[in-house]
């Protein structure tokens, strides 16, 4: 009994390192792009940069990385993380995959939230004659912010899905438990302990999520 | 600081928006652009106020040529200007102070003067000790009240009102418009007043221009253009004035043949009197009122001038002798 909870308790472990961990670095990757995905966007959209070619062609690739099924996505920059950290088999290793795995998805929902913003906001901050820079983080990003909330809440959420997906491919973490334990030593408890889990874990993200996006709107 | 426009045309694809625009705005006034939806307002505001440029044209402040500048001298001179808007477009994320400070946030003002400022211009605009209200609680008027307070932030010489009183009601928009008057005088302001009301050039500006399908149809003083308009389209503006219908009585269902417009001292002559008596002309009153444009009285009657013919002609020609402006089949 004790081996199984030391088990699960090293398992969410490394399930909660590797979401906090993909989170960052997805967010790190996706935001930019989702911010040049809105502002070299049309104008009528409150694209302040319109440049229809570079955005097209952004949009391109997000869309071919979108629809990459995650698994084989995972497969193929496996030896991505043999080259930056050594290895390509562990908690750590699976990060590289996740993070760039999620960062399109990250664009999409950085840029359906600025998209939000009212162009006529943006139009008057540029009428008062702010630089791009100024428009970007005075203006769009607080403007967006409740929305940015969720948008990141969604994307924990995900991660922790593909993150027990990535377990099945030596990943380490709760998805992991469940494969090797609960499946292929036929242990259902440990299937069902990690199931659970990442249940909780997914309700808890949301709830948190949800009470930060309804703080930040009664405050306007 | 007086905009003259040289020439301005602006087209998306087929539409010509704005269409060989000529005007002159001179320093320190309140000047009206009217039009009705679609005339090409907005489109030459963002021309004028450099948010867009002109397919050809010159746009001048004073006389330095703006339309053509760097991105860094456009974002330099803007900065010089004020604008307010139909929808506020105020920032959602800032509160009522917050918003004023912006424009001078930008411009790395130090903090203890964007306070101080903001303070003065919240009192300006009689919102004091409402620098904390998320701008959800505000009212629509006292939303533009702040957008007004935050585009005079930097101390602009021009302030460019789009359509700025046209969700607000009638009564909010007369202290709108009274605030921006005093403001302007305040201030030495050139206003640029966008609208589709006549109301607001009459309670507000001092000169009009009338624009229809991106074109200046008729411009002038604005109790010049309120006694004697000339285009069709200035026609049915001051006749879609309500308080027109509301000061003007009347004393048969149907309406005369004739307009006539009355400037301010004539209203005492008996003109009417003198008319009939030295062309025999016979007059049928069907309605008149009156009503004060920038400080002027301009009467307006609505008659029948009989008999037909000759006696009419002469009739109407002797009022247009002594000032009078007179349309035919009028309706007001
Ligand atoms: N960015 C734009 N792209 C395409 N058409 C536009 C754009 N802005 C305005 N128009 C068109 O130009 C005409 C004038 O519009 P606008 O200047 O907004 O008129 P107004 O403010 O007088 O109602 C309209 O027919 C409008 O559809
Ligand atoms: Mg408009």
């Amino acid at each position: 009994m004790s081996t199984m909870i030391n088990l699960v308790l090293e398992a969410t472990w490394q399930t909660v390192v590797m979401v906090f961990l993909s989170t960052i670095f997805s967010m790190v990757l996706g935001f930019p792009i989702g911010v040049l995905l809105h502002v070299t966007g049309p104008e009528e959209h409150g694209g302040i940069i319109p440049h229809p070619v570079f955005c097209s062609v952004l949009s391109r690739i997000v869309n071919i990385l979108r629809s990459f099924p995650f698994l084989i996505l995972m497969i193929v920059l496996m030896p991505l993380s043999r080259l930056i950290i050594g290895t390509s088999i562990g908690t750590m290793a699976t990060v590289i995959p996740l993070s760039i795995a999620a960062a399109p998805f990250v664009a999409r929902v950085i840029e359906s939230s600025l998209k939000e913003v009212d162009p006529g906001v943006v139009q008057a901050a540029k009428a008062m004659g702010s630089t791009n820079w100024q428009i970007i983080v005075k203006v769009l990003i607080p403007e967006a912010l409740p929305s940015l909330a969720a948008g990141v809440t969604l994307t924990i959420i995900n991660l922790i899905g593909y993150s027990a997906m990535a377990g099945a491919i030596g990943g380490g973490g709760l998805g992991d438990l469940a494969i090797r334990y609960g499946y292929q030593r036929f242990r259902p408890s440990y299937m069902v302990a990690a199931v659970v889990i990442i249940i909780v874990m997914v309700e808890l993200i949301q709830f948190i999520g949800d009470r930060i996006s309804s703080h930040l709107i009664s405050r306007r | 600081m007086e905009i003259r426009l040289k020439n301005l045309r602006r087209s998306y694809g087929k539409l010509h928006a704005v269409e060989d625009v000529s005007l002159s705005i001179p320093s320190n006034t309140v000047y009206g652009i009217i039009g009705k939806s679609g005339a090409g307002k907005s489109t030459l505001v963002r021309l004028v106020s450099m948010l867009e440029a002109p397919d050809s044209g010159e746009v001048y402040y004073d006389d330095k040529r703006v339309d053509n500048l760097s991105r860094k001298e456009l974002i330099e001179e803007r900065r010089h200007i004020g604008m307010i808007f139909q929808t506020f477009n105020l920032f959602s994320s800032r509160n009522a102070a917050d918003n004023i400070a912006y424009p001078m946030e930008i411009c790395h003002m130090d903090k203890e003067h964007i306070k101080k400022r903001t303070e003065e211009l919240l009192a300006l605009v009689g919102l004091e000790r409402r620098g904390n209200a998320p701008i959800s609680t505000l009212s629509g008027g006292q939303k533009q009240r702040v957008a007004i307070a935050r585009a005079l932030a930097t101390n602009p010489s021009i302030l460019f009102c789009d359509e700025a009183t046209s969700a607000l009601d009638p009564q909010t928009t007369r202290s709108i418009l009274a605030l921006i008057k005093e403001i302007q005088k305040k201030m030495n302001l050139t206003v640029v007043m966008i609208t589709h009301q006549m109301e607001v050039v009459r309670d507000a500006c001092d000169r009009v221009a009338v624009l229809d399908s991106g074109r200046i149809v008729e411009e002038g003083k604005v109790s010049d253009i309120f006694a004697s308009p000339h285009h069709a389209v200035t026609k049915d503006f001051l006749s879609s004035l309500t308080t027109v219908r509301e000061s003007i009585i009347r004393w048969s269902k149907e309406g005369g043949h004739y307009t006539l417009r009355f400037r301010g001292g004539k209203t005492d002559e008996p003109i009417i009197s003198a008319v009939s008596s030295a062309t025999g002309a016979i007059f049928n009153i069907r309605a008149a009122g009156v009503q004060t444009v920038d400080g002027e009285e301009l009467g307006v009657m609505i008659t029948d001038i009989g008999p037909e013919g000759e006696v009419a002609e002469s009739a109407v020609r002797m009022l247009e002798e002594k000032g009078v402006h007179v349309e035919e089949s009028g309706e007001v």
